[in-house]
């Protein structure tokens, strides 16, 4: 994506190099927390410093250094039809959902309600819909099904619905393996599955700087079989960082570029991302609150981070306190995302659908924030300025008094310089009246009828369909 | 029979240059000037209507297809009898006296003139006066006022007022618009016509004349 926007940088240089310092103190001289011997073992013999008593890894910067290099700047995550493949490290902005949810706000009843399987097919559809969310997080939780076959589930139900990108998370290792077989049987094949990927894991660290047994099997499973990566650490300021910023940066930092590190141990030139969800705690109340102003600058501030190493970055944006669809979310929204999009990360999550502060989707909110990322991109794209689109030529064949609603110049440009919105009101007031004047939640409403109802229903074809059956047998949901 | 393939395509894409290239050398081929606008011009023409409501083509597109129309059309004029083609019908435009605003009615003039109007535009400040006279000259069947002012709009129904002392107006449609201006004031001050835009405009016109 060409842009001529100065990325935004919500720090200082010297700001930015006083936190990476502190996140690198405290790799060295505080470490990380790695509970299981066998990566111990394995991080020691890679050469770091390892305590075992303590459970403790140190990260000495030299050392810290030469492993990061080996992580890749740039890599690509697939889509299974190639059409919206995201080049990582390219100075491109790709926006997506967010993920595992519990609750819906359901436009049927009105009411909330908990998530179901079928809820990961309806948002998988939607996003496979919806053009500027370019990447699907598997959205929310399926209540009705048995842990026994879930990620067999949750991932061939996003696999039908959408041929984009999936990104998930995985609760261990057994089911990261149960969704790398589904993978593999989709792609036809482990080499070919490696060479494309168009699935990739998250998982997180434990803040204050932990890395679990569960969370390094994923990371080893995925890393070893050419599976992207990203492990966020997810610092709540105040509760499990420190209340000021910064602080809660540097932690962030030391346990982003930890667990960069730990898979590159594990599998030199793995594709891994940079990833960060710092968040904040309203401490008035102790509550979790993703959707504060805080938690917009903090993930901007991530994005700056990630860039002094010159890793692939995947932060959040434009998550919400609101409980559904309405001003506070609008506005909440609008902020955090400006904040996050101007600074050039490369990958941006929870952007679409949610609500109630990543607790909550709503598909209608998946459609209204498809039309804000549409806005978000456009400010990406910045404003063109080259000899053609200053125009002199046409200003001065047009002249004083004329228009330029025919001219060359208004058609050759018309269809790139503007961002052309789908739900927002723009009629004039007659024209509104007469339409009875809808508002947002209704238009969003009626969107996400008309998607769900053409949407393309089972992508996968049939022969692999039975081919899946063939090798999970006994699972009624396929 | 020509194939009019190209010269359709031209129309489309509001290409004056090839349309008109193209519309001399079916003539030169002999093609019928009928012929030439009726499966040529105004096949081109319907495409574009088509598509123009659809929203796969733009407000600018759609009026530099009328604008290459316009341009053909020069060439198969002299093959023509007078009254063998009509204009949709002769609209006299203005923003009312002692309003400088002209953007919405140059819109409209414009959206009019795409949709095969024939358009004189007095411009801004127009007294009813001048209406007056240019209508006796003119002998349009609308005539179109705007008023961006609330200031303004009783020049509306002043000019009105006019016409009828100058015994025209039974002889044209009025029609009226601008932002401060609704259907029920049109009703008020007896315009035969309101619209809210310059899309609307052009529906409301071809409704007073019964023209489509």
């Amino acid at each position: 994506m060409e842009t001529s926007l100065p990325f935004y940088q919500p720090l200082t240089p010297d700001k930015a190099k006083q936190i990476d310092r502190t996140g690198r103190w405290i790799l060295e001289r505080v470490g990380i927390r790695v509970y299981s011997n066998t990566f111990l073992d394995k991080l020691k013999k890679a050469g770091a410093q390892v305590d075992y008593e303590n459970e403790r890894v140190r990260f000495d910067g030299d050392w810290l250094d030469e492993v990061l290099r080996r992580a890749p700047s740039r890599f690509i995550l697939y889509s299974r039809d190639g059409r919206n493949d995201l080049h990582l490290g390219e100075d491109n902005a790709y926006i997506g959902n967010g993920g595992r949810v519990f609750r819906i706000l359901d436009m049927a009843t009105g009411g909330y309600r908990l998530t179901m399987l079928r809820d990961v097919a309806h948002t998988a559809t939607l996003v496979d819909h919806l053009d500027n969310i370019r990447f699907y997080v598997i959205a929310c939780q399926a209540h009705d099904i048995k842990p026994v076959n879930y990620h067999l589930l949750d991932f061939y139900y996003a696999f039908n619905h959408t041929t984009k990108h999936v990104m998930g998370g995985c609760d261990d290792l057994h089911g990261v393996q149960q969704m790398w077989n589904l993978a593999t049987i989709i792609a036809g094949g482990e080499d070919k599955l490696r060479e494309k990927p168009f699935v990739s894991v998250i998982t997180n660290t434990i803040s204050p700087l932990t890395i679990d047994a569960n969370t390094l099997d994923i990371l080893n499973f995925c890393t070893a079989h050419g599976i992207p990566v990203s492990c966020a650490p997810v610092p709540i300021a105040g509760a499990t960082a420190p209340a000021t910023l910064a602080g809660t940066l540097s932690q962030m930092h030391a346990e982003s570029l930890a667990a960069v590190a730990i898979t590159q141990v594990l599998a030199p030139g793995a594709k891994v991302l940079y990833s960060a969800i710092p968040t904040t705690m309203d401490l008035r109340t102790m509550e979790l609150t993703m959707g504060s102003v805080e938690t917009g600058m903090m993930n901007a501030a991530a994005v700056q981070l990630a860039k002094l190493y010159n890793l692939p970055i995947y932060t959040s944006g434009g998550v919400t306190e609101a409980k559904r669809p309405d001003i506070q979310a609008g506005f909440e929204k609008g902020v955090s995302n400006l904040a996050v999009v101007t600074t050039g990360a490369d990958c941006i999550r929870l952007t679409a659908g949610m609500l109630d502060s990543g607790n909550s989707i709503s598909y209608e909110q998946f459609v209204i924030d498809n039309e804000i990322i549409g806005m978000l991109y456009r400010i990406r794209e910045g404003i063109k300025v080259n000899e053609d689109t200053l125009g002199f030529d046409v200003i001065k064949s047009v002249g004083p008094g004329g228009n330029y609603v025919t001219e060359d110049h208004t058609v050759d440009h018309m269809m790139d310089e503007f961002f052309y919105p789908n739900l927002s009101v723009r009629c004039n007031f007659d024209v509104w009246e007469e339409r009875g004047r809808p508002d947002m939640l209704s238009r969003a409403n009626d969107l996400v009828q008309k998607i769900l109802e053409e949407g393309r229903e089972g992508l996968l074809d049939h022969d692999l369909i039975s081919e899946i059956k063939k090798a999970f047998p006994g699972s009624r949901y396929i | 029979m020509s194939d009019y393939k190209a010269l359709i395509e031209a129309v489309i894409k509001g290409d004056i240059k090839t349309a008109v290239a193209e519309t001399q050398s079916v003539l030169d081929a002999g093609s019928n000037a009928r012929d030439i606008l009726d499966k040529g011009l105004i096949a081109g023409m319907d495409e574009v209507g088509e598509r123009f409501s659809k929203g796969q083509m733009f407000v600018p597109q759609m009026l530099r297809s009328a604008k290459t129309m316009k341009e053909c059309m020069k060439l198969l004029e002299p093959f023509f009898q007078e009254g063998d083609i009509t204009s949709k019908g002769k609209v006299l435009i203005g923003t009312v006296k002692g309003d400088l605003h002209d953007i919405g009615k140059n819109l409209v003039s414009m959206m009019m003139e795409g949709a095969g109007f024939t358009i004189t535009d007095l411009g801004v400040d127009v007294s009813p006066e001048s209406f007056v006279q240019k209508a006796k000259e003119v002998e349009p069947d609308i005539v179109a006022m705007s008023a961006l002012l609330s200031t303004t709009m009783p020049s509306m129904p002043r000019t009105i007022e006019a016409l009828q002392r100058a015994g025209i107006r039974d002889k044209v449609k009025v029609m009226i618009g601008g932002a401060p201006v609704t259907e029920k004031y049109a009703q008020e001050i007896k315009a035969d016509s309101y619209a809210s835009d310059a899309g609307s405009a052009v529906s409301k016109a071809k409704n007073l004349l019964g023209v489509s």
